[in-house]
């Protein structure tokens, strides 16, 4: 596999609120302590952590989607910064999503849905490669369906698709199976981990799920905004064991 | 269940200032209108002056009614609808069928009370405002002091009150008919269907419309300024009708050209037709009912100069356009509330286009060519509309059935309703681009 470096962050801090200076009272509330990491290209990546431990806003951050308080975001070399519009466009080109509540266009198409990232990009569309992409995630029969006429599963697979059809740098998935039954989690999960094996995609995927996890190449786990472990080759047990200690650590830091 | 009507109200000012705002300006000028019939009504007042009083009252007042109960209908209608989430979580948490009615009720009763109540003032100043016109024109006698009584409040607070509980009951009863679990998982609003009672309705409408305009040619014919009893309506009810044929229409709106953006734009008209038929309605009632009202003055200025005293002449159309204008003001906030409330409940689809990789400016290009189609769309039927007073009032009044024309006052009705219909859609598309899409995506 590649060592070439598909996501970089650099102290990256994300803070809060403001500090009122009237009257001496600080609502600032630290979100992410200042987090550096690099993750290699074709990798897959669970990040984990207790509610509130700044899951969400690292994997925002590091999306594009939010904007660090103080440090820098580096994706495929290149580094995030610039306008809303600029970053927009940095986003369809070199990055993909997918969420946990799917977030495909209830007016499109499942296809149209997928080609969407490309046509606002003012690309070629390849019909066909968005149909066997399409085709890979099991949905090759349901290309001019719209999306609620598809169960959770199906959608979360086209918002996959649709992810990977820029060919993107890094992968961003945030919960993509919170909102599905175990069956179709696992159909996900394995599509996901598919397309970094197979496509040699660059995947971060924020989870709660010790099992989700588990079919990651490593977990990063992050407590009070600040990256407080690693694990390579993660089983469900071991993250779960070490969840519920992260868990008891911060209640005897609490006490 | 009150209490609860209550709390809803205060929570979501923003929602029900439209709907407020809606009846407050509707009962205000159906009281304008009404309160010319209870003066007609008082003692002391000759019969020429009387006769004309009521023709005002009960025609304008008549197209003003016509335009308020669907104005407050279409507004419950959408108020409701948009909440569809909201009432699946009250259902959720075990709310049951009649308590849930019984709350939106509740809430439109006391908006609606309040709008009446309000408009108290108002009317009673547009119905002098208007009096005072009469006399300076010389169509009613000097003397005669305005008078505003149980015509008025009666017809002010029935219409609004039953216009609204009306249209709220019906939508309340598909909204709270549906399964909590399947209106949760989607409260995206279901394609617009032309069903029976539409098609009713909207054959009625034209019906309605022909008989008018038969009666402008046959009665209105000779008859000066009184065929704009017939013809004034013919316009509002052919808009009304064509209202009800909406789904219809903008399954057809044309979009050509435009690249990429035009193309996708074309697709989301396709599956939006619910919401893209509540946005044209107004634009056809204000393209139909203005212009034809404005045409409908101009011919009957035409028509009558020379064998009226300049000053009368004069007063006379002040009065025209007086009253032409109060329904365009009514009419054009209709749209502009239409077009926010709509606007508004896209916010989540814009975001998951940014989501997607769209910039705000290409979401801004998006709206403004669905603007454009519907607006154009709107324009086509509502000309066509208008034609069904103008046509018929100048044979009527000149004997022509082509009319000599300033076309600038088409065009410029024309300009000024795309003006109001770019501007609404886009300020409103840009308060809710200003929301990050990730924050934006989960309301």
């Amino acid at each position: 596999m590649t060592n070439t470096e598909a996501l970089r962050l650099d102290e990256v801090r994300k803070v809060y609120g403001d500090a009122d200076h009237t009257d001496n009272t600080d609502n600032r509330v630290t979100a992410l302590a200042g987090i550096s990491l690099s993750l290699p290209a074709g990798t897959f990546t669970a990040v984990m952590g207790p509610s509130g431990s700044g899951k969400s806003t690292l994997l925002q951050c590091a999306a594009g989607l939010d904007r660090p308080t103080a440090g820098r975001v580096f994706v495929g070399g290149h580094e995030m910064t610039g306008s809303e519009t600029e970053l927009t466009r940095f986003r369809r080109e070199h990055i993909g999503f997918v969420f946990q509540q799917f977030n495909l266009l209830p007016s499109l198409t499942v296809l149209q849905n997928v080609t969407l990232p490309l046509r606002l990009a003012g690309k070629r569309v390849e019909e066909g490669r968005a149909a066997r992409i399409l085709e890979q995630v099991g949905l090759g029969e349901r290309l001019s369906h719209r999306p609620q006429e598809l169960s959770g599963g199906q959608q979360q697979r086209v918002a996959i698709a649709r992810a990977l059809v820029t060919s993107p740098a890094v992968v961003f998935a945030d919960e993509p199976t919170g909102a599905l039954d175990t069956r179709s989690a696992r159909a996900v999960l394995g599509l996901l981990r598919q397309a970094v094996r197979v496509h040699g995609r660059t995947l971060v995927m924020v989870t709660h799920d010790p099992v989700a996890a588990s079919y990651a190449d490593s977990v990063l786990f992050l407590a009070d905004g600040r990256l407080v472990g690693r694990m390579a080759d993660p089983t469900a047990e071991a993250v779960a064991e070490r969840l519920t200690r992260l868990g008891d650590e911060l209640v005897q830091k609490g006490a | 269940m009150f209490s609860l009507a209550l709390s809803s109200l205060r929570h979501r000012t923003a929602a029900f200032a439209a709907a407020f705002f809606a009846l407050f300006l509707g009962a205000a000028l159906v009281m304008t209108f009404g309160s010319l019939v209870d003066t007609a009504l008082g003692e002391g007042v000759d019969p020429a002056s009387e006769e004309t009083l009521v023709i005002m009252g009960g025609v304008v007042g008549g197209w003003s009614l016509l335009l308020v109960v669907f104005a407050v209908t279409s507004t419950a209608t959408l108020g409701v609808r948009q909440r569809a989430k909201e009432i699946a979580l009250l259902k959720s948490v075990g709310a049951l069928p009649g308590q849930l009615t019984r709350m939106i009720l509740a809430e439109v009763l006391v908006l609606a009370l309040a709008g009446a109540a309000l408009a108290v003032p108002l009317g009673m100043a547009g119905g002098s405002l208007v009096l005072g016109l009469l006399q300076d024109g010389g169509q009613i006698a000097p003397g005669i002091e305005h008078a505003f009584g149980a015509v008025a409040v009666g017809q002010g607070f029935g219409i609004t009150l039953l216009s609204a509980v009306g249209a709220s009951l019906i939508t309340a009863r598909r909204a709270v008919r549906m399964r909590a679990a399947e209106s949760l998982m989607d409260a995206t609003t279901p394609p617009a269907r032309l069903n029976g009672r539409r098609t009713a309705f909207g054959l009625l409408f034209f019906a309605g419309a022909a008989a008018q305009a038969v009666l402008t040619v046959t009665l209105g014919k000779g008859a000066g300024f009184e065929a704009q009893q017939y013809a004034g309506t013919a316009d509002i009810l052919f808009a009304l009708g064509l209202a009800c044929f909406a789904p219809v229409i903008v399954r057809g709106i044309p979009l050509p050209g435009f690249g990429t953006m035009g193309a996708l734009t074309r697709e989301t008209l396709r599956a939006r037709t619910a919401s893209l038929a509540a946005a044209l309605v107004p634009v056809v009632l204000f393209i139909g009912a203005g212009v034809g009202t404005l045409y409908m003055q101009d011919l009957d200025g035409e028509a009558s100069a020379g064998l009226m005293a300049e000053e009368g002449q004069q007063a006379v159309e002040t009065l025209n356009y007086v009253v032409t204008g109060m329904i365009a003001l009514f009419l054009c906030i209709m749209l502009i509330n239409t077009l926010v409330a709509s606007t508004t409940a896209r916010s989540r689809e814009f975001a998951q286009y940014r989501l997607a990789g769209a910039t705000t400016g290409q979401v801004q290009t998006m709206v403004a060519l669905e603007t454009l189609a519907v607006t154009a769309t709107g324009v086509l039927f509502g000309t066509l509309a208008s034609l069904v007073t103008i046509v018929p009032f100048s044979y009527a009044r000149t004997g022509s059935w082509t009319p000599d024309l300033d076309p600038s006052v088409y065009l410029t009705t024309i300009a000024f309703t795309a003006a109001v219909t770019f501007t609404a859609a886009l300020l409103t598309t840009r308060r809710s681009l200003a929301v990050p899409p990730v924050t934006a995506v989960m309301a």
